[in-house]
């Protein structure tokens, strides 16, 4: 039996319950055809009604706290690139040594990439549709990494927000740095990004991605 | 075209498992094509039945009701009073 170790697991094992269930009632009653008198209605109301809508809340919640997950954004191939590189206990990319924090953890991608605001987690979700729809229409088939597809870009620019999740610019080492202190004005209104300074973000996969870039052709159009 | 309630009943049933197929294999394998099929395709389908079920029921039950055509089709309830001389 496997091991359930976490809440996600937990709502995937009820949610196969309910579905097993729900599977059995049905069965039953394609197969044997009871006449339909109140107590069949009402196991079939079960199967029906109530246990599929136990199946699609628990997979709903299950399916979206997967969705936060590294693995499933290294699901898709255009970022094995960028998962490994974050996955690489070696790596010094700021992407690992994130990743290797256990407040982000195997959620580094999301934590980092979310919107910041109260209808974060819809918009990035929204997001996710969107690069959905790019990866089956214009990644699907393009090499291991997606080496022949279009150049990967961030929708908008990274904002410093989702850096001052957690570093808050207010603390005595962060603010003993010297940049930090001659910029925080700028810093903190947006107007100098992180990561103009702190570049070291997914190395490996751009420098992957601009090697490909050569062969593969110009005229491939950019997702901004 | 006339469907009988056991019929609708059947057919709900039979989609109801096809969209419990599709909501468990996002469960199993987590991928995103398969995450966005189970949480449109697989529940548009669900709900669906399950209002068809609905449906069936509700004929079901109108079907049962006492029509004044019916009970004079059917035979007649044995009579309670004295019989008549």
């Amino acid at each position: 039996m496997p091991e359930i170790d976490s809440v996600e697991q937990l709502l995937k094992m009820a949610a196969l319950v309910c579905a097993a269930i729900s599977a059995a009632i049905l069965v039953w009653y394609l197969l044997r055809r009871p006449q339909l008198n109140r107590p069949v209605k009402v196991l079939l109301l079960l199967g029906l009604g109530v246990m599929p809508a136990g199946v699609a809340l628990t997979g709903n919640i299950a399916g979206y706290e997967y969705t936060l997950k590294r693995p499933f954004c290294g699901s898709c191939h255009v970022m094995g690139a960028y998962v490994r590189d974050a996955s690489n206990p070696e790596s010094n990319s700021l992407a690992a040594i994130h990743s290797r924090n256990h407040r982000f953890g195997e959620e580094s991608c999301y934590v980092c990439h979310a919107d910041y605001k109260i209808f974060g987690a819809v918009t990035t979700k929204l997001n996710g549709l969107k690069h959905l729809y790019y990866y089956v229409t214009e990644y699907a088939y393009t090499g291991p990494d997606g080496e022949g597809g279009p150049t990967i870009h961030l929708y908008k620019p990274f904002k410093n927000g989702s850096c001052e999740q957690c570093h808050s610019t207010s603390a005595p080492r962060w603010s003993k740095v010297e940049d930090h202190q001659g910029m925080l004005k700028e810093i903190r209104s947006g107007e100098m990004s992180c990561i103009d300074c702190h570049s070291n973000v997914h190395p490996t996969a751009l420098a992957h991605r601009a090697k490909a870039e050569q062969p593969a052709g110009q005229g491939k159009e950019e997702h901004k | 075209m006339k469907v009988s309630v056991e019929k609708l009943v059947a057919i709900s049933a039979a989609v109801t498992l096809a969209a419990l197929f599709l909501m468990v294999v996002s469960i199993v394998y987590p991928k995103p094509i398969l995450l966005v099929m189970s949480m449109s395709l697989g529940q548009g389908i669900g709900t669906l039945s399950l209002a068809l079920y609905l449906l069936a029921i509700a004929l079901d039950l109108q079907g049962h009701r006492p029509e004044p055509e019916e009970s004079a089709e059917s035979p007649a309830p044995p009579a309670s009073g004295p019989p008549a001389p």
